[in-house]
């Protein structure tokens, strides 16, 4: 029967199951995220009454109680500061940084690689307790500052300088030059000829930072005592009642807002992303 | 404008001597082109003169000023890349203003000297396009434009053509002269390509491992070059290298002759019994206007020949003759008879 069918229905045919199989595959990464979305408009017992992802009645009012519980705008805004802040300061020192390794010739540049990789090579849990007692003692515990300078100095700047190192290493050495011969400083060339030209680079280092940065619990634990300071994911483990059992409701309805600017930020960049990957991949 | 200085110019990379002592003298307004092999130091020494490597030793002065330590931006001096060096993320307009805006020179002004350089290059219309969007020749006219807008002293050219097809290289090696002859700046171009050197240039310089071989127009080159190795560069084919003893037929040799040259195009094929020379045609080579014959001759040599017109067959047997003012006699040092006898 396959033998009768013109090209294009054969063609037709393929897309159809390609169509078919992707959507299966896809199912075990949608269906909890549609669940979450569900859930958050959902009476605390229905959650756990007849599973079904249209709700009987839709309960906005949980996005309102997310707010009326704890200062949920305050640790959104926490999150959200938090996260632009360490993006900027990480895409700042990450670029410079990758620019100096990848195309300044200097005593020791392997052994400072190097020393980087090892770094990354530790487990964050193992530095969580030198990190502590060092923040503990710069009286810094309590505040955001560790959550801000711990992943700009930490795992996340060394990716972002990886990352940025890959793709200045690919950058044209003559344009260095025609920028020397433009009257350029070694700076002048990073910030008006290299950062110009690594934008998908910076898109990409942009996005894992800003994820890292919102999605950071262990840091926000440890660091953060006082509500009004917490950070979402803090925040979204706060929802519970007296007895410390989670209230699923809210829980899933702040998760619901928690994710908002995570998919604005991908849908937006998605291309440069991708584009960034491929070229440090192929071109490193 | 601006004349140029080298005295013992050196530069080293670690142990490694690529530059040995280059002495030279560019004066204002002259072409002046760099040839010689790969890896002869031809682009270290014009990389030098623009600042992006520094002089090891000796003095490097650009009109009565010594630009040794002097920064790139600052010698007065415009340089065309070989991969063009276009900024990929502006376009035509702000890749010929990006030195003018980083001088600081004031924006109108900027704009006068961009849209003077795009008209003298036919550059106007691609003003707003970026290098992506334009074609090899195009690229170049930009990198040039780009050079032209900051009026420096000197040009330099580090093998602006070598991307280009063969019929595009010819257009802008056209261009380039017509441009020189409209600036009238002093300009230093490098190339492997010995017809672009003959084409271009006031005086060729010839290198060999760093150091200069000749120094001469042209024509001088062509005629009375001082060594083999400079024989057998200019001109193409390349000039034939016979030892004394297999030209005798040619006729008299200065005394201490080691080998004589004669060029391909300077041998004219007669009858086998009535050549100074003989020999059995090898190979034919039909180029069109010509034909590229490999004789080889009766001594053991191969001597290549050009010829006008019909070519004999392979295997015929022929005579070869040559004026003796075409005849280039060489001492076992490998230098000219005539700067042995002065």
């Amino acid at each position: 029967m396959i033998g009768s069918l013109t090209q294009s229905q054969l063609r037709l045919v393929k897309q159809v199951c390609w169509t078919i199989s992707l959507c299966i595959v896809a199912i075990p990464f949608v269906f909890p995220f549609l669940w979450m979305i569900s859930s958050g408009l959902k009476g605390p017992l229905e959650i756990f009454g007849q599973p079904s992802l249209i709700p009987t009645s839709f309960r906005w009012n949980n996005y309102v109680e997310v707010f009326n519980y704890q200062p949920f705008a305050r640790q959104y805004f926490n999150s959200l500061y938090i996260a632009v802040t360490v993006t900027a300061l990480t895409l700042f020192i990450s670029s410079l940084a990758g620019y100096a390794l990848a195309r300044l010739r200097f005593a020791g540049a392997a052994l400072v690689a190097l020393f980087l990789v090892s770094a990354l090579m530790v487990p964050e849990e193992v530095t969580i307790i030198p990190n502590f007692f060092l923040i503990r003692w710069l009286g810094l515990s309590d505040t955001h500052w560790p959550l801000i300078l711990l992943p700009v100095f930490g795992p996340q700047g060394i990716v972002g300088t990886f990352l940025m190192r890959q793709y200045f290493l690919a950058l044209p050495k003559e344009l260095e030059e025609a920028g020397k011969m433009d009257g350029l400083s070694r700076f002048g060339i990073w910030w008006r000829i290299a950062l110009p030209m690594s934008r998908p680079a910076l898109a990409a280092v942009a996005i894992i930072t800003f994820l890292n940065s919102w999605n950071l619990f262990l840091e926000p634990l440890i660091f953060i005592s006082s509500l009004e300071k917490f950070t979402l994911p803090l925040a979204l483990s706060n929802f519970t009642d007296p007895y410390g059992s989670p209230l699923w409701h809210l829980q899933l309805a702040a998760t619901t807002l928690a994710v908002v600017p995570i998919l604005i930020v991908y849908l937006m960049a998605q291309r440069q992303i991708i584009e960034s990957f491929a070229l440090s991949g192929v071109k490193g | 404008m601006s004349s140029l200085t080298l005295r013992n110019l050196q530069k080293r990379f670690g142990r490694v001597e690529v530059i040995r002592g280059v002495d030279l003298d560019v004066a204002d307004g002259e072409f002046v082109v760099f040839v010689g092999p790969s890896g002869c130091g031809k682009s270290t020494l014009l990389r030098m003169i623009s600042g992006l490597e520094d002089v090891t030793d000796g003095e490097l002065r650009i009109g009565d000023r010594v630009v040794n330590e002097v920064q790139p931006a600052k010698r007065g001096v415009a340089m065309v890349f070989q991969s063009y060096a276009l900024y990929p993320h502006l376009n035509v307009r702000d890749n010929m203003g990006f030195g003018l805006k980083v001088r600081k020179v004031p924006g109108p002004e900027r704009e006068r000297r961009v849209a003077e350089a795009a008209a003298l290059l036919k550059l106007d219309a691609l003003l707003e396009r970026f290098p992506r969007e334009l074609s090899g020749g195009q690229r170049q006219r930009v990198a040039i434009g780009r050079a032209i807008v900051g009026h420096p002293d000197v040009f330099l050219f580090d093998e602006p053509l070598s991307n280009l097809d063969a019929e595009l290289r010819v257009h802008m090696r056209s261009e380039i002269a017509a441009l020189h002859k409209r600036l009238g700046n002093t300009m230093i171009y490098v190339t492997h390509d010995q017809v672009e050197a003959m084409t271009l240039a006031d005086k060729i310089v010839v290198l060999r491992d760093g150091l200069v071989e000749q120094v001469g127009s042209p024509r001088e080159l062509y005629e009375r070059p001082d060594n083999i190795f400079v024989a057998q560069f200019i001109g193409s084919p390349k000039m034939n290298i016979l030892p004394a003893a297999s030209a005798a037929g040619f006729g008299a040799q200065p005394a201490g002759t080691a080998s004589v040259g004669i060029r391909p195009e300077h041998l004219s094929i007669v009858a086998p019994d009535r050549g100074q020379l003989s020999g059995k045609v090898v190979i034919t080579e039909y180029t069109g206007a010509s034909s590229l014959l490999h004789v080889a001759l009766d001594s053991g040599e191969t001597c290549l020949v050009v010829i006008d017109g019909d070519s004999p067959e392979a295997d015929a047997r022929v005579g070869l003759v040559a004026a003796s003012k075409d005849l280039h006699h060489f001492g076992a040092d490998g230098r000219a008879q005539r700067n042995l006898h002065g």
